[in-house]
């Protein structure tokens, strides 16, 4: 793991990453709004592949509970519905929050086996590389992000979808479809990151 | 007739599973009042995975280097046919338009590509403009091949209401709970509507269906069970994610769960290219549905 920079509670009830999340963390300036009715959470379709659910959440980033909320798999599981956020009365951004707090935890080494973490790695691969999503490149690096034999028992499982998108035109089987402009994309995007990782430094 | 000329950005998809969204829109756009012309070398929006690995910034800056090229192009209002793309694009716009701060960062990093945006585009859904600027009469008034007797489940989704129903301009298109506007197009072909109101704004997983399927099976069950229910022919959709999701899973779902559903999944456009009198293949891009809507296919003139 990376040397963190969100700070660690030293007790209970500590409200250094509360405040960190506030500040940081896309959304979360109206975090402290919250207050606790729970209409985010019952609002939820994916709520059942939720540990916490975004209610308990936020309560227990104002708890402190740093680990807890950076492990959880509430962040992981959000299909990204936008129910929560068109309903939520405080008018608290919860999808764009639970975003926000993913890329912190994937970036602090919180979640190296989380399937979302793997998706989006391979996914950003060939957006980097390509300017643009290859269904193909992105679902394959995924699978064998697993490994070797895991990868192609997963590759296997998904061959006849594959071959009937194939067979429907939606599949190609020639090269990346890729943008010309992919280099200066490439370059656009290594400065968003070397803002980014100043913007860090400098907090 | 002069038509309304809109920059077209028609994502990732339109190159692959949602090839049948892009070809039949551009089919019908011959029979409407509009016309598109596409981003010059567009890129991904980064859908709804992209921010995990490559940070809020850079997710930021793939649609403003979308929106730049645009507004190169001209001060047309940008139109896409993609929930995630419109969902992205959207976001980012208001961001560099109201916040400056943000307008600031993401251009620094387009600076480095040679490129600027300042927020001075619109960015919206092509159902919005077929609702508001084309008009649920001028698509009555292109059907020639009525859709008589086929039941159509208007199956919405999430991101394309979700979070940015109303956006101007044309005002309130829909609302967030029960869009009318899939309903609408499908009575302007002479199709039914049927009664809806579960699933239509439902999820079907986004993009954890595609990396963790056994985490939402039961959600697409529960879209494909009111449509059968219903007794619908056919799902309709405005979404590329869902379309594929809703249609690709259905074997899984009937192995996970005992069911037997074979509901065909289209787009709304595909509808409207059949009513219009056009060609099933070329227009409609029947044959790329998975499952096949064979009573669809039946009204093909």
């Amino acid at each position: 793991m990376t040397q963190s920079l969100i700070p660690t509670p030293a007790r209970k009830y500590d409200l250094n990453f509360a405040r960190w999340v506030y500040r940081n963390v896309e959304g979360g300036d109206r975090l402290s709004l919250c207050m606790q009715c729970g209409m985010c959470s019952g609002s939820c379709p994916i709520g059942a592949e939720m540990d916490n659910g975004p209610r308990k959440l936020f309560m227990m980033i104002r708890a402190g509970m740093k680990e807890e909320v950076l492990s959880s798999s509430t962040i992981w599981n959000c299909t990204q519905c936008y129910n929560c956020v068109v309903r939520c009365p405080r008018k608290v951004p919860v999808t764009y929050i639970l975003q926000g707090l993913a890329t912190v935890a994937a970036r602090e080494g919180y979640a190296p086996a989380k399937a979302t973490a793997k998706f989006s790695k391979a996914f950003w691969r060939s957006v980097r590389y390509f300017g643009r999503t290859d269904e193909r490149m992105v679902t394959v690096l995924y699978y064998f992000s697993y490994g070797i034999k895991e990868g192609i028992k997963r590759a296997l499982a998904n061959l006849p979808i594959a071959q009937r998108m194939v067979k429907a035109g939606r599949m190609g089987i020639g090269l990346p479809h890729r943008a010309k402009g992919a280099g200066d994309l490439r370059a656009i995007l290594a400065k968003a990151d070397e803002i980014e990782a100043r913007e860090r430094a400098g907090q | 007739m002069s038509k309304i000329k809109f920059t077209y950005y028609p994502g990732c998809s339109s190159q692959g599973a949602g090839i049948h969204l892009d070809r039949s829109l551009h089919a019908i756009s011959g029979k409407l009042d509009f016309e598109f012309e596409t981003i010059k070398d567009w890129n991904c929006c980064g859908a709804s995975v992209g921010h995990v690995k490559g940070g809020q910034l850079p997710s930021m800056a793939l649609s403003g280097r979308n929106l730049a090229l645009a507004r190169q192009q001209g001060t047309a209002d940008v139109v896409t046919p993609c929930a995630a793309c419109y969902l992205n694009t959207h976001f980012v716009n208001e961001r560099i338009k109201n916040d400056e701060k943000a307008r600031g960062r993401v251009n620094e990093a387009l600076d480095a590509g040679g490129l600027s945006y300042q927020g001075d585009l619109k960015v919206r859904h092509v159902c919005e403009v077929l609702v508001n600027d084309v008009g649920i009469d001028a698509i009555k008034d292109q059907v020639t091949n009525p859709l008589s007797g086929l039941k159509v489940a208007g199956y919405v989704g999430c991101q394309t209401v979700r979070p940015f129903a109303q956006t101007a301009p044309g005002g309130e298109f829909t609302t967030y709970d029960q869009p009318k506007f899939l309903d609408q197009f499908a009575e302007a072909c002479g199709a039914e509507p049927v009664p809806y109101d579960k699933a239509r704004t439902a999820c079907c997983g986004g993009s954890v269906s595609i990396y963790s399927p056994e985490k939402t099976l039961h959600l697409m069950r529960l879209i494909l069970q009111e449509a059968k229910d219903a007794k619908a022919d056919v799902i309709s959709t405005p979404c590329p994610l869902c379309q594929q999701n809703v249609e690709m899973y259905q074997d899984a779902i009937n192995k996970e769960f005992g069911d037997s559903f074979n509901i065909p999944v289209v787009f709304y456009s595909q509808l409207m290219a059949v009513a219009f009198g056009m060609d099933g293949k070329k227009d409609a891009a029947l044959d790329c549905n998975m499952i096949k809507p064979d009573k669809l296919i039946e009204k093909v003139k």
